[in-house]
């Protein structure tokens, strides 16, 4: 039976994927349907109850500034927020909040039952129809076919899911969830490179059986950080603590014996797991050494008492979660709520995908979020926001938009996926990005706001808001380009004794503002700005302090700029190139670079084989024209 | 293009005459900065190659071919010079500092073919061309990284990666417990790279002099002894390689070996006005192998009070006073550029053979490298790279270690092959418990 109505954008999956791929679609304007076998569990955060951390709040950031819900929700949801990184430069600060998970469910739904041109629709999906390699409709299993100009398709850990524990397993997309398994096999069929990997749950504890005067005890930062743009400390609900506790030799004793039990050893498990997120069991085996390991109690919401001991995923039987679990101090009497698991679940080379998402060899179709490798609900939702914008301005004949590496996290994790692959769920850290002095959480929305708002995905409350900040920032950078401290002025004395800076010498307010120890508080103290200005200030002297760093990058991201200009034809012929090593020749076979930029990116590659890329895609071009 | 690049366009080694071709956005500072002056567009123009400091490298012709008339479309500078390697790689080191960067094989091809400065039917050729370039920049990447330069290299590659392991993770993984390490060993740490890096480049510098030798021209009046001084210094205890002999009145040629120095030596005829159309051919080569030497030994009778060398190549001369046994004065070193001796006896001459090998860069005791200007240049640049570094976590800044670490990395990368992020973070997930 047939749909009532076509859509432009539909979206399959109500993850955080799905929920900024449907927002995105539709805040542009594109017809969306949000297709999920649940609507009670859109926004489910399925893993621990944070968002952000190093690396990752940038991501938010950067949702955020392109109009995301996330940063938003974790600010209606956040019970515990810590700046981490903060004793070490701006460049790598990060906000992290743990989240009631009911909270954050409620203002993810909030935000898609408030989104215009956005439909929810409950029903799983099991088919898709092409016509001559484009996707033109998928079908339900109540036997509905719903046609769509684009499909983004955000499985998560549902397609083909198999859950793990102990020697016990079954099929599952997430624990009381079950899985996608007949769209795993209908995918299966399409040229596309299918893989598994892995990733792990631990098990959920009562508070009320916990002993807290045994746990060290970590309280969230005052002053409170927030993570949207438009947000405020005062919007946060009640405030809550984390703990700290440890495992022990005895309870690496216990896990021990049961590791003949842990389908991770005995083989049964193919997938590969995260090396950055190991079990407690891998982390016993390969850190054989350690006598403890650390375990971080988060509580799961203001309405529960349940706990999430982020430290201890495990997919070890039940009877050694239970006695290993009873080893750890303050857990001595503590009742296991839900076991922990290891899920096993298909994803696709993202090699395969163009950098807009699109996937190569199926035109319309869109991939996001774990299905592409990931892990995380920050990577999900950077990508699920780029499938949704680019789905929609495909069907609207519209040209794909991407970030650069140099200008978001979200290009460093779209390039990187799209040429390197993921040999284990791929996970952002600052030391992939090599601009991370300028992808700073502070300045996302000038790097993206901008575009975003050309793009359509910003509304004019954000924008003004946005406007109101920019402007600000540039009457503090007027100040400090044109106030002269004179010697012996008063500004100067002002400005030694707050810093203790020597002035020998009549110096521009912005080079003095370049010392190392000179510091936002200082300028205002001395009179040159208001107490009004010093949130602005902040920010301008980063960029003050990183000045020489970043313009020297400006070379780099200049070339390439350069190379990402000039497109290699898709089906360049890396055999007919002499010149190029074998091992190259097979990575850019595997690859397929859309961009000499993205050839570049590729490890081993030399400035002598990107020379002879470049002329023979421009010799390409010009046979074409000629012919 | 937004990167000025710069290359020797001659064959390497010897030739009479030696071409530097810089093209990009820079040439117009290069010029000023090395002629002085911008060359008019287009005119074969005379000029002096100077250094920052004035001092004069070379001399020669300047050619500017302003954008978008010229060979890759862009901005070009070409300096035709006296093929000396010695010359011509001091003064692609000179356009180095002025923001310019060594170009890839085959990039100045690439750069006109992209400006469509190149026909359809030259692209396969461009192709094959750089192709082989690089087959060749390979085979001789192989060549400069078998051995110890490699193994140097290599070692201070490594210790650039176990230290950013460190540097690295307490960035990204802040909340593990992990042992971080102190500001202290950092500095330690950084201060043994900097020592490393710094033998590297001064071995690799000599080796590069020491791989291209170096040329030295005899000249002076009649009857000063000049022959005599050439087979002194090709006699006995020092190993001829080859003797051409010419007609008296034509240029004399003598290879010697100090040390493993490579030295060319050339007995130029006598300088003096004569109407002999044989004598003028003579004096004419005379005057060019002047020109071409990159050291000049100034041969002058000690009993005649004056006798300096012609202005023009007094700043590559040495003085040597020869026939000390007439005069009775005694032989040995009178200052750096002046050395009295008896070319028959051989008196004075281990002093002069002394200053030849200072001339060359060559320094007893360091064990040099056969090192490429290329790499040298990563060399340079990773050694400022880690200075940065030091500065910077004297004031505790974290995060910009971390980056001029990065810069520093990826400046040995370009000799040894570069370390992806993702090494890099596999690396630390071996070197630590990571992850909750």
């Amino acid at each position: 039976m047939k749909y009532p109505t076509a859509f432009d954008v539909i979206v399959i999956g109500g993850g955080h994927a799905g929920v900024e791929a449907a927002l995105a679609s539709a805040r542009v304007g594109a017809s969306t349907l949000l297709l999920t076998q649940a609507i009670e569990t859109i926004g489910q955060m399925s893993c621990n109850p944070a968002i952000g951390g190093i690396g990752k709040s940038n991501l938010v950031r950067e949702i955020d500034a392109l109009g995301g819900a996330m940063a938003i929700a974790a600010d209606q949801a956040g019970i515990h927020f810590r700046t981490l990184n903060n004793s070490k430069g701006p460049a790598v600060r990060a906000t992290r909040a743990q989240a009631d998970r009911v909270l954050y469910r409620n203002a993810i739904r909030g935000a898609i039952d408030c989104q215009p041109h956005l439909t929810v629709y409950q029903d799983l999906m099991v088919d898709l129809t092409l016509k001559s390699d484009r996707i033109v409709s998928v079908s339900t299993r109540l036997g509905m076919e719903i046609e769509g100009g684009a499909v983004v398709l955000t499985t998560g850990t549902f397609l083909g899911g198999r859950i793990f524990v102990g020697s016990e397993q079954h099929t599952g997309g997430r624990a009381g969830d079950s899985a996608s398994l007949e769209l795993s096999e209908k995918l299966r069929t399409l040229p596309l490179a299918a893989g598994r990997l892995k990733t792990g749950t631990p098990p959920r504890i009562d508070g009320n059986t916990v002993d807290f005067d045994k746990l060290e005890e970590q309280p969230g930062d005052e002053p409170r950080p927030v993570m949207s743009f438009l947000g405020s400390a005062e919007s946060h609900p009640r405030q809550v603590s984390c703990h700290i506790t440890h495992t022990n030799p005895q309870t690496h004793e216990v896990i021990r014996r049961g590791l003949d039990r842990s389908p991770m050893f005995t083989g049964e498990i193919e997938g590969v797991g995260p090396r950055y997120c190991p079990s407690i069991e891998d982390k016993i085996v390969r850190f054989a050494e350690r006598d403890q390991h650390q375990i971080f109690v988060e509580p799961e919401g203001l309405q529960t008492t349940e706990l999430y001991p982020n430290g201890i995923s495990t997919s070890l039987p039940f009877d050694i979660q239970y006695e290993a679990v009873r080893t750890i101090r303050g857990f001595e009497n503590a009742h296991i709520t839900r076991p922990g698991y290891a899920i096993e679940y298909d994803f696709f080379d993202p090699r395969g995908l163009l950098p807009s998402l699109e996937t190569k060899n199926i035109e319309n179709l869109f991939f996001a979020g774990q299905i592409n490798g990931t892990t995380g609900y920050e990577e999900a939702a950077a990508q699920g926001l780029v499938a949704g914008l680019n789905a929609a301005r495909k069907v609207a004949g519209q040209s794909a938009w991407v970030p650069q590496r140099h200008e978001a996290y979200i290009g460093v994790l779209i390039d990187d996926l799209t040429t390197m692959g993921a040999n284990e769920p791929y996970r952002m850290f600052t030391s992939r990005a090599e601009y991370r002095l300028r992808l700073r959480q502070d300045n996302a929305d000038l790097r993206l706001t901008p575009v975003g708002r050309e793009l359509g995905l910003v509304t004019d409350e954000r924008f003004n808001a946005f406007a109101m900040r920019r402007d600000r920032l540039e009457r503090c950078n007027t100040v400090l380009t044109n106030t002269t401290v004179h010697l012996n002025s008063d500004l100067a004395n002002k400005l030694s004794e707050e810093t203790g800076e020597a002035i020998s010498r009549d110096v521009l307010l912005l080079d003095f503002a370049k010392r190392p120890n000179v510091r936002a508080e200082h300028l205002t103290a001395s009179g040159v700005f208001s107490d009004r200005d010093e949130a602005h200030l902040v920010q301008a002297l980063i960029d003050v302090k990183y000045h020489g760093y970043l313009r020297r990058q400006d070379q780099a991201i200049e070339r390439s700029r350069e190379q990402m200009g000039i497109q290699l034809p898709v089906d360049m012929d890396f055999d007919g190139i002499d010149g190029l090593s074998n091992e190259l020749r097979e990575k850019l076979e595997n690859v397929r670079p859309s961009t000499l930029g993205k050839a570049a990116s590729i490890p081993g590659m030399t400035p002598a084989a990107l020379s002879l890329l470049s002329v023979h895609a421009k010799r390409h071009s010009g046979l074409r024209k000629t012919a | 293009m937004s990167e000025t690049i710069c290359a020797v366009a001659t064959p390497p080694g010897r030739g009479g005459i030696g071409i530097v071709r810089v093209s990009g956005p820079a040439c117009q500072q290069v010029a000023r900065v090395l002629l002085r002056q911008v060359p008019p567009p287009r005119i074969a123009t005379l000029a002096d190659f100077c250094t920052t400091e004035g001092e004069i490298l070379d001399s020669g012709i300047a050619l500017y071919f302003p954008a978008p008339a010229s060979y890759t479309g862009e901005d070009v500078l070409e300096l035709q010079g006296h093929g000396s390697p010695v010359a011509l790689d001091r003064v692609v080191g000179c356009i180095l500092e002025q923001d310019v960067r060594m170009a890839n094989p085959g990039e100045f091809t690439e750069r006109a073919f992209r400006n469509d400065k190149l026909d359809l039917a030259q692209a396969e050729a461009v192709a094959d061309l750089i192709a082989s370039g690089s087959a060749e920049a390979a085979r001789a990447a192989a060549r400069s990284l078998s051995g110890e330069f490699s193994r140097c290299v290599h070692e201070l590659d490594h210790k650039i990666l176990t230290l950013r392991i460190y540097i690295e993770s307490a960035i990204d993984f802040a909340e593990e417990e992990v042992d971080f390490l102190g500001d202290r060993e950092q500095q330690d740490q950084l201060v043994a790279m900097q020592l490393l890096v710094e033998r590297l480049i001064e071995r690799s510098s000599a080796g590069l002099t020491m791989q291209l030798g170096l040329d030295v021209a005899i000249a002076g009046d009649p009857n000063v002894g000049k022959s005599s001084l050439l087979n002194q210094l090709l006699g006995e205890d020092r190993a001829i390689v080859t003797a051409t002999a010419g007609t008296t009145r034509d240029t004399l040629h003598g290879e010697l070996s100090l040390d493993g120095l490579p030295v060319r030596l050339t007995d130029t005829a006598g300088l003096r006005e004569s109407n002999d159309p044989i004598e003028v051919i003579g004096m004419k080569r005379a005057e060019e192998a002047l020109e071409k030497a990159d050291c000049v030994l100034w041969v002058v009778d000690d009993a005649d009070e004056n006798g300096s060398p012609p202005k023009e190549y007094q700043a590559k001369s040495l003085v040597v006073r020869n026939k000390c046994d007439l005069t009775g004065k005694t032989p040995g070193g009178l200052g750096d550029d002046a050395f009295r001796t008896c070319a028959l006896t051989g008196a004075g001459l281990d002093e002069l053979c002394e200053q030849l090998k200072q001339i060359a860069g060559f320094r007893t005791g360091i064990d040099a490298f056969a090192g490429r200007p290329r790499h040298i240049d990563s060399l340079k640049r990773a050694r400022g790279a880690l200075a940065s570094a030091v500065d910077e976590l004297s004031t505790r800044q974290g995060e910009l270690v971390a980056e001029n670490l990065r810069v520093a990395h990826q400046c040995l990368g370009e000799i040894v092959g570069a370390t992806t992020s993702d090494d890099l973070l596999g690396e630390i997930f071996a070197t630590f418990c990571i992850g909750k």
